[in-house]
């Protein structure tokens, strides 16, 4: 590797890393950016996408050979044969728990930018103060409207559909034409307007699915197969692949890397500044140095905060950031799997066309105005209707006439899920564990994770209220679920490296600066102080944003 | 209709959760297996017992979305080895069913007797899935039953040609004309 110093250097390249990568180099920047996965590229190694569910011999189920090779990603859906191959081998790449986590990673190019659910939400002014007002985990550095102008930023680029609301609870973003709410839930929506007294509210769910093309950055717009999880040919949804990446390299100034895991920042404690990473090629396991005047952490939560673990350890034992007695704690998720849903009588003439890849949304009502639980925070719900499939005839079980049966479209049907706060917790912690090494000789990970009381008080309020919800707008036969949340189930890893005022409580300062090493940035999800409801990675892209902005000014003020 | 409401569907209809679907199934133990054998005269016991279940009418049936073929591998490799044994011990079982109630075997049996014969393992399949305790094995024609379904809804025929397909929608419209005797969507 000849060239082996850079302006800046990219950990990840998800949706935070492809963000920071875009920032930088349009800003004129020559960055290195890491990935330490494989090459994916865009559209051609999307192998899964045109292929219909009788191009899978299992039908698209996992078999037990899978279930044995995948034993985390088994605990729930994401273990099929679509999206085989997009996530993180756990032979290679083990973690212990102290207590059960389940951890979902996607370690090749894009990371889970192409994995990601899509939706996107801005926080609402009251996300941001809250762990002030309340005294819960630290105040985070910022507000909402420091956050504001970024969030704009982020949204008009990665392209966000969405209708306007004028809510409080869930600002307004630059929106492209929402998707539209299908015939049955227009009428839902209309009753749940007029039963809670114009305090509760259903619209279509913000996702980073294109409705008008982006012919600027080569992006077609959604073609309703809902099969994004395999990568979209149309680049319809945002990923690194179809939007970041494309913006980077197109200026010149972007070197891709992948195949290197990062193992430490490398830190001049003279100089108080980082100098560059070292890293492992996962191939011939050879050690690399790389140099750079500054340094974005976007590995994803977890990993970002490992790569401080590993670092400048002769300072501080514990790791680079680890002076707060903060690093690897305070991780939070966002609980889920439980709601209430039911049968719609009527509507027999009418069906869906189209497979539109988000479903509804329901903001938080619970603690904000004048409303107070027995729990902070709250949650908000993600659902949608829909025709079912087969009418049930006991005397049609077999032949002619139950095929006949299950043909035709069923009954319509409504259900939301709730998506609740986690509070950060100074005893939710992850450390390294020393005595497991992954592939590399690395050490692992350990996670030693739990819901608390208030989560577990929030949990009775988000499944009643759903039930609640559901018999107030008239659906029949509603049912109250809950499969079984455990912590990690959400996919929104956050926390362990939180932003905040106070080097004696915090990681990172307000611009994402590593206290300890200014010239260090943290923007994805290790960063986050609290949690919120929403679905975080569009507060990523804005902070990423915002920080890459921050540090080329401080670059040019030469204060890096 | 995606992969969940089929699963769901199949459910309602079979009387018990899709064994080897895991809708929401979570930390169960992984089985070793054993690899079943499937000869031909199995394959072709199993292609009949489907065609019974979805058979030909304007539109092709399970025999021509080769069911056994698949029931063959989703037994073998996303069954636990539990299950395996329920849906091979289940096979005989079938043919005694048979001669006991046409005193014929199976493969003898005239559409008519046949049609009979598995209405009648439904009912009692569904009747054993209510009554039996954790610990009894998974009735066999459930099995046959759920992968018939699931095989045929999932095979290019059921999915293009019973149902409708389209894998390019291009829009959206949430309230799209429909009318009896219009097919559901494949997904």
């Amino acid at each position: 590797m000849a060239n082996n110093t850079f302006d800046a250097i990219v950990v990840g390249s998800g949706i935070s890393g492809g963000w920071a990568a875009k920032e930088l180099t349009e800003k004129g920047l020559k960055v290195l950016m890491l990935e330490r996965g494989r090459m994916l590229e865009h559209v051609k190694d999307y192998v899964n996408t045109t292929k219909d569910v009788w191009d899978f011999p299992h039908r698209d189920a996992a078999t037990q050979q899978m279930k044995k090779d995948y034993p985390v990603l088994r605990r729930d859906y994401p273990l099929n044969e679509s999206t085989f191959g997009m996530w993180a081998n756990e032979k290679d790449c083990p973690y212990t728990e102290t207590k059960r986590f389940d951890w979902y990673r996607g370690y090749h190019l894009g990371g889970r930018s192409l994995l990601w659910g899509r939706q996107s939400y801005r926080w609402n002014k009251w996300d941001f103060e809250a762990n002030a007002k309340e005294g819960i985990g630290v105040d985070w550095p910022i507000r909402y409207d420091d956050l504001a102008p970024w969030y704009s930023y982020a949204e008009k680029f990665a392209g966000i559909q969405g209708t306007k609301e004028g809510l409080d609870v869930l600002p307004d973003g630059e929106f492209l034409p929402g998707m539209e709410m299908n015939v049955v839930e227009k009428d839902l929506a209309a009753k749940l307007k007029t039963q809670f007294g114009g305090k509760r509210h259903m619209f279509i769910g913000r996702s980073a699915n294109i409705t008008q093309p982006k012919p600027e950055q080569g992006r077609v717009n959604c073609q309703y197969r809902n099969r994004c999880w395999r990568g979209c040919p149309f680049g319809a949804y945002f990923s690194t692949q179809s939007a970041t990446l494309p913006a980077a390299n197109a200026t010149g100034n972007l070197t891709l890397e992948t195949d290197k895991i990062v193992t430490k920042v490398l830190y001049d404690k003279d100089k108080k500044r980082a100098t560059g990473v070292e890293v492992i090629d996962t191939h011939d396991n050879k050690t690399y140095t790389f140099n750079a005047k500054i340094i974005f952490l976007c590995a994803s939560a977890f990993n970002s905060t490992w790569i401080l673990m590993n670092s400048a350890t002769d300072i501080w034992p514990e790791g680079l950031g680890s002076a707060s007695g903060e690093l690897g704690h305070n991780i939070m998720d966002h609980h889920l799997k439980n709601g209430a849903g039911g049968t719609v009588e009527g509507f027999e003439d009418k069906y869906l066309y189209g497979r539109r890849p988000t479903g509804i949304y329901i903001p938080r009502f619970r603690n904000i105005y004048d409303d107070k639980r027995d729990y902070l925070r709250g949650f908000g719900y993600q659902g949608g209707a829909g025709r079912g499939r087969g009418v049930d005839i006991a005397e049609f079980s077999i032949g002619a006439e139950l095929k006949e049966s299950l043909s035709e479209p069923g009954k319509w049907h409504f259900s939301i899920m709730g998506f609740g706060e986690i509070l950060p917790d100074h005893s939710n912690k992850m450390t390294l564990n020393k005595n497991v090494k992954d592939k590399w000789g690395l050490p692992v990970l350990d996670f030693d994770v739990e819901m608390k009381q208030n989560e577990l008080n929030m949990r009775k309020d988000m499944m009643n209220d759903a039930a609640e919800m559901c018999n107030a707008i008239g659906v029949k036969d509603v049912n109250t679920f809950d499969y079984g949340y455990n912590v990690g189930m959400g996919i929104h890893e956050m926390g362990t490296a939180r932003m905040g005022r106070d080097p004696k409580t915090s990681v990172l300062n307000g611009n994402n600066q590593v206290w300890d090493a200014p010239n260090v940035f943290v923007t994805d999800g290790a960063c986050m102080t609290s949690a919120s409801c929403v679905n975080p990675s569009l507060t990523y892209m804005a902070l990423t944003a915002r920080a890459a902005d921050f540090a080329v000014s401080e670059l040019k003020k030469q204060n890096l | 209709m995606d992969r969940r409401e089929l699963l769901k569907m199949i459910a309602v209809v079979t009387g018990g959760a899709v064994v080897g679907g895991e809708l929401f199934l979570t930390g169960c133990k992984s089985g070793a297996g054993i690899v079943a054998e499937f000869n031909a005269d199995t394959l072709a016991f199993l292609d009949e017992v489907a065609e019974t279940i979805i058979p030909a009418t304007a539109t092709p049936g399970a025999k021509a979305a080769k069911v056994a073929e698949f029931m063959k591998l989703f037994v073998n490799d996303c069954y636990e080895e539990k299950d395996q044994k329920a849906f091979l011990d289940g096979i005989p079982k079938l043919n005694e069913a048979s001669k006991k109630a046409n005193k014929k075997d199976f493969m003898e049996a005239s559409p008519e007797d046949r049609k009979a014969l598995l209405i009648s393992l439904d009912k009692e399949s569904k009747a054993y899935m209510q009554a039996k305790t954790a610990a009894d094995p998974t009735h066999y024609f459930m099995l046959m039953k759920q992968l018939t379904l699931l095989g045929f809804f999932t095979s290019k025929t059921g999915a293009t040609e019973t149902l409708r397909h389209i894998q390019v929608p291009g829009h959206y419209d949430g309230a799209y004309p429909y009318k009896k005797g219009d097919k559901a969507w494949s997904e």
